[in-house]
Parts: C-alpha cells; sequence; structure tokens
C-alpha cells in the first residue's frame, strides 16, 4: 500500500514537472533557431538536430534602425515601474494594514472590515472598468506616456493586495505583542517598527513577492496609459509579433522577462521556509 | 516602586450604548509598596481589566489611578513604568534572548554597562544565563515565559510588576520554584507585585493580600487565613478551599443559634438583630469533626462516600436533603453507616442573603 502510494506520489511529481519544465526548454530551444529550424521539420537537440544561431537573441539588444527591436529600454523602465510602485505600495500598505487590524474605525456604517473590503473591491472590479476614469485622471495631470503615471495608477492596482495580505498576518500577530512593547517603554510608533515590524518580515517578502508578479505581468494598462514616449515590457514583446511570427526571439524575450520573477522566487522561498513567523506566541 | 492607589475606578467596554455594561463595578483600592496582592476570581470577572487600568492599556471609564499620589489616568502605558506579563509568553522573536531582557532598559535609554549588569542578574534569577546569546524563539514555552518575567523584572525602579495568570504555562515544579522566586525578588527588592490567577493555592502561597473578585465587583480583601476562615459572603466560601464551604439553608432559632432541620447549632455570632429569611450557616469541612465527646452542635448523619487522598480523607455525608463533607484524619475510623458530626460554634459562619454577619 505504501509503495504504492509512493510510486503514484513519484509519478504525479515526475508528470507535474515535466508540464510545468517543458514549455521553459521547448523556449530556450526555440530561442535559439532560426528560421529554417523553426519552420522545416520539427527538431530538438542544438547542434544534432539544427545547427544554433543567437540571432533570437541580438535582435532584442539591436536598435531598431540596425533591423534590431530594443527591449533593453523597456525592460528597464519595466522594472523601475514596478519596483517603485511596489516599494510604495508595501509602505503605504503596511501603515494602513496595522492601523485596520489594531484601531477601530467608525464613520457611519463603515467599520474596519468595511474598509478593508474597499480596498479589496479595487481588484475585484475588471480593469477595463478602470480603464477610462485613469486615462481621463493622467491626461488632467498631464502624466499620460510617462514612467511616473504609470507609477501613480500601479500603486493604485497593487496597494490593495499589500493592505489585503497585511491586514490578515497583522491579524494573526497578537496584539499583547504590540502591549507589551508598550509596557517595555516603546512609544506606538516605536512598537511598530521595533517589534511588530521585524516579526512581519515573512508577511512583507509575501505582499511584496505579490506586488512585483502582478506590476511586471501587467499589460493592460501599460497597453492603454502609452504611446510612443514609454514602453513596458509586456507591451514591447507583444510587440514584436508581426506577419511573420519570430519564434526565435519571442522565446528570447519570454524568457529574459520571466528570468526576473525565477529570482525573486527563489530569494522569497528561503526566506518563508526560514519560518521567522514561528514562536512570537507561545 | 510606588504606592498604588485605584479611587473610584470603574470600567465599560461599551459606555456609550443606552444601558452600558460594566466590567468593573466602581471600587477603590490601595496596593502598598513593596507588598505582595493575588487577585483571585473566576474568568470574566474583570481580573484582567483591573491590571490593564493600572498598566495604561486601558483607560477607565471612570474614576484615577494614583501612583506615589500623582495622577497618571492620563498617561499613557509608556509613561507610567510599571511591567507587566500576560498569561501566555510574549518574546520579541526576532531578537536573541539577552536582547529580549535588555529591551526595556534600552528602550528608556541605559547605559550598556547598566544593562549587562541588570540582564546578568535577572537571567542568574531566571537560570536563563546559558541561554542568552540562543534566539529566543528556540526556547521552550516557559523558557519563553521566563523571558517574559525577566523583562518585567528587569527593570528596578519599576512601579509594580503585574503578573496576568503568568505561570499557566509552566510545569507544576518549575512553577513552585518560580513562585518562591517571586517572592525572594518581592523581598531583596521591595517590588510590588500584583499576581492574577483563578488558581486559590497558587493566591494563598503567593499573596500578603488577597483580592477576590466576582461579576466585577471585588468581594473581600484579605489575608489567606481571613478569607478560608471567615469568608465574606457564601461566593467566596464557595470559591475558596477545596472542597468549597459547607452551606445550609437554615432558620433562626435564639440569639446565638440556628436551626439546620431539627438540629440546633449555637454559633459565636449575634443573630439578635436579623430578620429570620434567607439565613445560611457556612462551614469549612476542615472544621467539620467526627464527634467525640462533645455534647451540643452535633449533626447525626449517614455516610455517603469516602475518599481517600493520601494525605486526607474526605467523607461526604447526607442529612436528609443536605450533604455535609468532612475532611478528616486518615488514621480515623469511620463506622459505614450513620455517624455524629461535630461543628466547632467558632468556627460557623453565618450569612444573611449572602453576606457574612
Amino acid at each position: 500500500m505504501e509503495k504504492l502510494y509512493k510510486f503514484l506520489k513519484y509519478t504525479f511529481i515526475i508528470l507535474w514537472t515535466v508540464f510545468i519544465v517543458a514549455p521553459f526548454l521547448w523556449a530556450v530551444s526555440t530561442s535559439f533557431k532560426d528560421f529554417q529550424s523553426v519552420n522545416s521539420k520539427v527538431t530538438y537537440i542544438p547542434w544534432l538536430d539544427f545547427e544554433p544561431t543567437l540571432e533570437g537573441w541580438r535582435v532584442l539588444v539591436k536598435s531598431p534602425a540596425r533591423g534590431g527591436v530594443d527591449i533593453v529600454e523597456p525592460y528597464f523602465n519595466s522594472i523601475f515601474v514596478t519596483c517603485t510602485a511596489s516599494l510604495i505600495s508595501i509602505i503605504l500598505g503596511t501603515l494602513a494594514a496595522y492601523a485596520l487590524s489594531r484601531f477601530t474605525f467608525k464613520a457611519g456604517f463603515v467599520r474596519n472590515n468595511d474598509i478593508t473590503f474597499f480596498f479589496i473591491s479595487q481588484r475585484i472590479m475588471p480593469p477595463i472598468v478602470l480603464s477610462i476614469p485613469f486615462f481621463i485622471f493622467l491626461s488632467t495631470i498631464g502624466l499620460l506616456d510617462s514612467l511616473l503615471g504609470l507609477v501613480v495608477v500601479y500603486i493604485v492596482l497593487l496597494m490593495p493586495i499589500a493592505v489585503w495580505i497585511m491586514v490578515d498576518f497583522f491579524n494573526r500577530v497578537p496584539k499583547e505583542l504590540d502591549e507589551t512593547a508598550l509596557i517595555d517603554g516603546c512609544n506606538p510608533y516605536q512598537a511598530f517598527y521595533k517589534v511588530v515590524l521585524p516579526n512581519s518580515i515573512p508577511g512583507l517578502i509575501v505582499a511584496g513577492m505579490f506586488c512585483i508578479i502582478f506590476g511586471w505581468i501587467d499589460f493592460f494598462f501599460a497597453f492603454i496609459l502609452t504611446f510612443t514616449e514609454v514602453q513596458l515590457l509586456p507591451v514591447k514583446v507583444v510587440a514584436l509579433n508581426s506577419s511573420i511570427t519570430p519564434w526565435w526571439s519571442l522565446s528570447a524575450s519570454a524568457l529574459i522577462s520571466v528570468a526576473p520573477l525565477i529570482i525573486v522566487a527563489f530569494v522569497v522561498e528561503r526566506y518563508l521556509s526560514k519560518g521567522n513567523l514561528s514562536g512570537a506566541l507561545k | 516602586m510606588a504606592k498604588i492607589e485605584l479611587s473610584n475606578i470603574s470600567h465599560s467596554y461599551n459606555p456609550n450604548d443606552l444601558n452600558p455594561t460594566y466590567a468593573l463595578n466602581p471600587f477603590s483600592m490601595t496596593w502598598e509598596n513593596g507588598k505582595r496582592y493575588a487577585i483571585l476570581g473566576p474568568s470574566g470577572c474583570g481580573k484582567t481589566t483591573m491590571l490593564n487600568i493600572v498598566s495604561g492599556l486601558v483607560k477607565p471609564s471612570k474614576g484615577n489611578v494614583l501612583f506615589d499620589d500623582n495622577d497618571v489616568t492620563n498617561l499613557i502605558t509608556e509613561e507610567r513604568n510599571i511591567a507587566q506579563v500576560f498569561q501566555f509568553p510574549v518574546i520579541y522573536s526576532t531578537m536573541t534572548v539577552f536582547d529580549n531582557l535588555a529591551f526595556p532598559l534600552r528602550c528608556r535609554n541605559f547605559s550598556e554597562e547598566k544593562i549587562e549588569e541588570r540582564v546578568k542578574s535577572v537571567s542568574d534569577t531566571l537560570r536563563l544565563s546559558t541561554f542568552l546569546n540562543m534566539p529566543a524563539r528556540k526556547l521552550t514555552a516557559d523558557q519563553k515565559q521566563l523571558i517574559s518575567l525577566g523583562r518585567g523584572l528587569v527593570r528596578e525602579d519599576v512601579a509594580a510588576v503585574l503578573m496576568d495568570e503568568p505561570l499557566t504555562v509552566i510545569d507544576p515544579d518549575l512553577k513552585f520554584r518560580l513562585r518562591r522566586n517571586l517572592k525572594e525578588i518581592n523581598e531583596e527588592y521591595k517590588t510590588t507585585l500584583v499576581y492574577v490567577t483563578h488558581d486559590q493555592n497558587e493566591a494563598m502561597t503567593f499573596a500578603d493580600n488577597i483580592i477576590v473578585m466576582d461579576q466585577g465587583e471585588i468581594v473581600q480583601v484579605g489575608l489567606p487565613k481571613d478569607l478560608f476562615e471567615r469568608p465574606k459572603t457564601t461566593f467566596v466560601g464557595y470559591f475558596i478551599g477545596s472542597p468549597a464551604m459547607n452551606l445550609f439553608e437554615t432558620q433562626l432559632h435564639s440569639d446565638n443559634s440556628v436551626k439546620i432541620n431539627d438540629t440546633t447549632i449555637k454559633t459565636n455570632t449575634n443573630l439578635s438583630k436579623l430578620k429570620n429569611n434567607n439565613i445560611k450557616l457556612g462551614i469549612r469541612s476542615e472544621f467539620v469533626k467526627v464527634a467525640k465527646d462533645e455534647s451540643e452542635n452535633l449533626l447525626e448523619v449517614n455516610i455517603q462516600k469516602i475518599e481517600d487522598f493520601g494525605n486526607f480523607k474526605l467523607l461526604t455525608a447526607k442529612m436528609g436533603q443536605l450533604t455535609i463533607k468532612s475532611k478528616i484524619n486518615r488514621e480515623i475510623e469511620i463506622p459505614n453507616n450513620t455517624i455524629k458530626l461535630h461543628f466547632p460554634a467558632e468556627k460557623c459562619c453565618v450569612y444573611q442573603d449572602n453576606k457574612l454577619i
């Protein structure tokens, strides 16, 4: 029985791994092919099946004037917008979440839970609903087609995620921890940043990870709120497509688009498994 | 260290409602400097609320808190210089044991030499010295609670150390030692200790003075002996002592005696001014004895069961509908059916409307 269970378990894990990894391997292999290798017969192994070439990668960094597409600038634009918006969202979101978790708010029929829901509701709405207001808003303040404008919009989109995760996290940090800090001589601000915050690092990391992922992969707002001045990576990658699909450069750009998230995942995983959370109480 | 005075304090968690419910009814009390107090009562009787009012975590709906005659009611916790230990260990899990113990001193800008000295002294007392450089989260539950306690004791000038059932998670053997340690600390440093518990043995062995609470009221304040022998209300009689005090519905008989069924029981209380309704007689099972040659205050009872507790026997007997419990010496042989029990007059307490006469 136990052997069967083990067998099924490993079979499942192997199948799952193949399912996840195969597309990546396919993309890696395709990124080193040329037109001929992609369109003739099905091939897998470089040097044996086909002659590898770096053309798919080179196109990405060549300027358009020399026949390339140059995704370097959009790449750094994306990094800047995602990181700035995530950082600000985490800071504001954490403060808001702490307040929502520890203080009681009352305004008419509105209570803490309603405010929390209000934050989350920003994400429940289909993005298309927000597109026109955002467009009008950014054009009014003159930030359409600019990095700063995108940062503002992304903060609106990412902060609910931070608030949502951190409210839940702070609710699980016992109130006695804050109270003990007050008794030990901290003022409420010190209690927050000296005691509660260091205990919340796993929560902050999870919230940060989600913000970065959602910021990095957004195509919709990057697409409708920019034109010629600035471009973000997802828009640029989609723009690579033409009448003849350039599978090689699409694969290469997909791989370098995913690379930062893979790095984030590895870093975060180490922190999460450390178990900093366990043992604050009991 | 300070004298702590609670003057006309009352507290409600819903003061703005039409009919606010009070977690603490109005009371006044003074905690003398350097003494040990235990607050004893069932869950939800307002013990923790009282502590939180003293430490400033809760602001009382009415009344004032005074430390050495200074009104601190409106001061926040940080400014009160008080220590509080909660029921479950609270540690700063990202810090080492040393940093945990040093935290209250660092918050108050003590010098590093002073911090070193105090942390060493407290960690020696609590036997935490070998763990000082370990991350606090790696310790066991009872060691973590020792850290909580240590943070309370590390400041010498603290007005009082408030403890909210602090030994719940600690195993019995260590509990006993810690209670003794706390007593020693109190005697050495003259720190006022206030100890909330629902365990009467803990309260009795620890405190100079015991405050018994029930449903937001302070029912009795007194020495362990008074609480045991002369409980002011039937609640105290019932709550303190194991088994609870024997209580019987009675009728007045004369100026100093009452009747249980048809038996007259003499007491040392003057009953001449009482009305004959809702009178109860209370006596501790420790004072109910098997009669030898006494001639009065005797009750003839049927034995129900005898339980052997090792150091004593607990006899449960019936007289009509009444149940009487008596703690007796192990050596005494008890016949199987009927027996005469003696109620010493000086140990009988008479209650009207559940209050001691």
